[in-house]
């Protein structure tokens, strides 16, 4: 059979963001991938060593509209570590609140992808609908529908009077019953079913061999999610099975988001009916030591893990971290092997990939 | 051209490229493009996934390096005569990234833009009016001026940042944790100026929060579209003028009533006489007077 | 001690022939970090692999200059391992001049895009990378980005915002408000 390569763009890929692929194939059929990154790459981490802490908070939500509560909170626990701060309980559980409301944006949002790329235009068009409750939500609250700029060292930027506490629960209930009901359409639409189960399988052992995370791992049946194995704020006071799937294909990976989506739903409730009064922030202007640390977390693709080291100033001496996307795209070559092409947008979504994170 | 009288507005298509965001623009773009209620469909737009048949180009993100080549590869290929919509800061101005290695900053430099769309990410309503100034443009300036639907604004937006010189004590912290690098303070004989430039602003709300006597504020004013030619009056601007202390006369900058009731609890006759004197001559004066009351 | 930490300490002087030093802290919610500094940058080798027999994760790979740039006198690459949710982090003290490493891909093949990432931002060779290619960066900037920052930094580092300032300020001048 004739081999050929092609280059596929984020056009081909079904993607919103720029990144290349050059895939070989022996007749219709994928045999091997190369990932071509940089597209967005921003020299982000060189750039956080010219901003102060303070500006660093607001630059690394930029990282990736996504996931962009998860990059400022753990940053900012980072920081408090090593200044030995303790946030109070209460900003505590609003930072659990941000992360989670994030988590239903973001599943929500590949959840419509992947619905749009299988033809069910309808329902592409319901799920973006239903999103828009959580963008309005984040709105109201945070006061913008992507970056929250709810995260500060020392705690957090907002305080929820009763008022918007209602009002955040009356919204989470408008939710309810539509992410059920989705659930039950990934799990059992025939069309959905037809076009994902047995797509794309990663297997545990591939899995565990490439060292992916998050609802690539779950969905192949790895139990690991960082709020349960490292937790870090509220989440050794919430409750919450951990959602894992065992057959690592597109249904299982979407299966996954979509639990914790309602999930993510439970958590805030029980975050806002224990939310501890008090402060919500810490004084400002800590002095941070020098040192090295670690700051783990549980973001909407997987585990999110930074390395901080100061020297006393208020700039990073370095400032790294590894994004959930990062480990999971070279698994995609696997997830990919003797598929046909044209299934190609359909599996390199289904892993939720975020470019913007990945190239930084 | 076309055999279509009504409406008599051709419908124009319009044609998306990315240049490195962080999606955030991306993601609001999907949603404005997936929503009715945002209402592109009632301006006559649609978008198209060929450059070729495209009227209008919406650009997004800071211009990496490496996608350069590619972008303006694809750019060109749009026919003339084009309208060039930048959407959020990156494009206008560089954004948060401006100043990388890996960024080549406003995209004015490459290509003419026409109208700028402030904002990190702007809501999709602030999109759509961009938008809709641009097919105005587009149409010799004919068209409906579009009043927004959507969502109307949350009490709380973080829209276009407010300033309030006599409430400012130029202690410039909102310069010092402004990642946007938004905030200029410039020494002028008359006083302390400042100016914030809306096109680099990342809606964050760091410079308020960490304010000392509110100054700055968001405001819920979220349509800062605007076209091209006003690109650099988009600001934000006012002056803390100096003043002589009452008692040795040396110039200074006044301190504001809010910082007097942060650090002296209330207002009182006594207090406010201390906002016209310099620090050292406060301090000998606050000192006299606690030594007074102690007595 | 606990469990997962005096397994780490075994299979590290198991691997490297003595007993290390692995500082561990806890957090304040209790978590566990290890941080250890390997004598030789041969050594990161056998203990990735004794770290594997643990059924350790790689999780991610810093490189950093030592102090901070300007006056960097030499560079760090730490390497962190999750175990099950304790991080344990191997440190390589490198000098300026001729720093290697050996790759770990051969062990972790998510090793493969961490190391290439250093490699074209940091001068550090990678010894038996599968395939070092430039990653992210783009082919006409300069290799080591991170150490030719000085130079390259007044070229063009702060120069766009400065110009875009001057606009800023010359518009005012033009149309006072
Ligand atoms: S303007 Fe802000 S939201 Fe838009 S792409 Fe740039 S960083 Fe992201
Ligand atoms: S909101 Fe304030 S701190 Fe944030 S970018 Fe704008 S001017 Fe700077």
């Amino acid at each position: 059979m004739s081999r050929t390569v092609i280059t596929l763009g984020p056009r081909q890929l079904g993607l919103e963001e720029p990144m290349y692929f050059r895939v070989q194939t022996e007749g219709d059929r994928v045999c091997g991938l190369e990932v071509l990154a940089g597209q967005v790459h921003r020299g982000m981490e060189h750039l956080t060593l010219k901003r102060n802490f303070y500006q660093n908070i607001t630059l690394l939500e930029r990282l990736c509209s996504l996931c962009s509560n998860s990059h400022p909170s753990t940053f900012c626990t980072a920081l408090e570590e090593l200044a030995g701060m303790v946030i109070p309980p209460r900003a505590e559980y609003l930072r659990a609140v941000a992360d989670e409301i994030k988590r239903i944006a973001s599943h929500l949002f590949n959840c419509a992808v992947v619905a749009h790329i299988v033809g069910e235009h309808t329902l592409f068009r319901r799920v973006m609908e239903l999103r828009e409750i959580v963008q309005q939500s984040k709105e109201t609250i945070y006061g913008n529908r992507m970056d929250l700029a709810a995260n500060c060292i020392g705690g957090v930027r907002y305080d929820p009077d009763a008022g918007a506490i209602d009002y955040l629960k009356n919204q989470l209930e408008r939710l309810k019953s539509p992410l059920e009901e989705l659930y039950r359409v990934f799990e059992d639409a025939a069309v959905l079913r037809a076009a994902t189960e047995g797509v794309g399988v990663l297997t545990r052992e591939q899995a565990n061999e490439f060292g992916v995370v998050g609802p690539v791992a779950r969905a192949a049946g790895i139990d690991y999610d960082v709020r349960k194995k490292s937790p870090y704020g509220a989440y050794d006071r919430l409750s919450f099975q951990v959602a894992i799937e065992g057959a690592g294909d597109v249904r299982a990976r979407a299966l996954v988001r979509l639990a914790e989506a309602r999930q993510a739903v439970s958590l805030i409730e029980q975050c806002l009916d224990q939310l501890p009064n008090g402060p919500v922030a810490l004084a400002s202007f800590p002095e941070v030591p020098a040192g090295e640390v670690i700051a783990k977390s549980e973001a909407p693709r997987g585990e999110l893990i930074y390395y901080l080291k100061t020297d006393g100033t208020d700039l990073p001496v370095r400032l790294k971290w590894r994004v959930p996307s990062y480990p999971n795209w070279a698994a995609l070559g696997e997830m990919l092997k003797g598929e046909p092409v044209s299934r190609i947008p359909l599996i390199v979504n289904s892993i939720d990939p975020c470019i913007s994170c990945t190239d930084r | 051209m076309h055999t279509c009288k009504v409406p008599p507005a051709p419908k124009l298509r319009l044609y998306r490229i990315n240049t490195g965001s962080c999606n955030g623009c991306d993601v609001e773009l999907a949603a404005t493009e997936a929503l009715t209620r945002f209402g592109l469909e009632r301006l006559g737009l649609s978008f198209t996934a060929d450059p070729t048949q495209a009227d209008l180009v919406l650009i997004t993100g800071p211009l990496t390096v490496r996608s350069k080549g590619k972008v303006l590869a694809e750019y060109a290929q749009v026919p003339d005569p084009k309208i060039t919509v930048l959407i959020g800061v990156c494009p206008i101005s560089g954004g948060a990234f401006r100043d990388s290695y890996a960024v080549l900053g406003p995209l004015d430099e490459f290509l003419a833009a026409d109208v700028n769309i402030p904002g990190c990410p702007p809501r999709p309503e602030a999109i759509v009016a961009g938008i809709a100034e641009a097919a105005r443009l587009w149409r010799g300036g004919e068209g409906p001026q579009l009043a927004p639907a959507g969502f109307p604004a949350p009490a709380n937006l973080r829209g276009r940042m407010s300033y309030r010189a006599e409430a400012c004590v130029g202690c410039r912290m909102c310069q010092h944790v402004c990642a946007g690098g938004a905030i200029r303070f410039e020494e002028q004989e008359a006083g302390v100026s400042f100016t914030l430039w809306h096109n680099s602003c990342l809606f964050c709300g760091m410079c308020s929060h960490y304010c000392p006597t509110g100054a700055l504020t968001p405001t819920g004013e979220w349509n800062l579209a605007h076209p091209q030619a006003q690109k650099y009056q988009m600001v934000e601007q006012g002056v803390v003028p100096r003043i002589s202390c009452s008692c040795c006369g040396v110039p200074m900058l006044p301190v504001v009533p809010e910082l007097m009731r942060k650090g002296y609890r209330a207002l009182t006759r006594e207090t406010a006489q201390l906002q016209t004197l310099c620090s050292e001559c406060r301090q000998v004066r606050s000192i006299g007077g606690l030594q007074r009351c102690t007595k | 001690m606990h469990e997962v930490e005096a397994r780490v300490e075994l299979v590290l002087a198991g691997a490297l022939g003595a007993r290390q030093v692995v500082a561990w802290r806890r957090d304040v919610k209790g978590v566990a970090s290890g941080w250890c500094r390997l004598g030789e940058p041969e050594q990161v080798l056998p203990a990735a692999r004794a770290l594997a027999g643990l059924g350790a994760r790689l999780s991610m790979v810093s490189a950093s200059l030592v102090p901070a740039a300007p006056n960097a006198t030499g560079r760090e690459v730490a390497y962190h391992f999750d175990l099950d949710g304790t991080t344990l982090t191997l440190t390589l003290e490198l000098p300026l001049q001729g720093a290697r490493v050996p790759s770990l891909t051969p062990v972790y093949r998510n090793a493969d895009w961490q190391e290439r990432e250093f490699r074209e931002l940091y001068d550090i060779e990678v010894l038996g990378h599968p395939n070092p290619g430039r990653l992210f960066v783009d082919r006409s900037l300069e290799p080591a980005l991170f150490e030719r920052l000085i130079p390259y930094s007044t070229f063009i580092n702060g120069a766009s915002g400065e110009k875009l300032w001057r606009q800023v300020q010359a518009a005012q001048q033009e149309n006072p408000s």
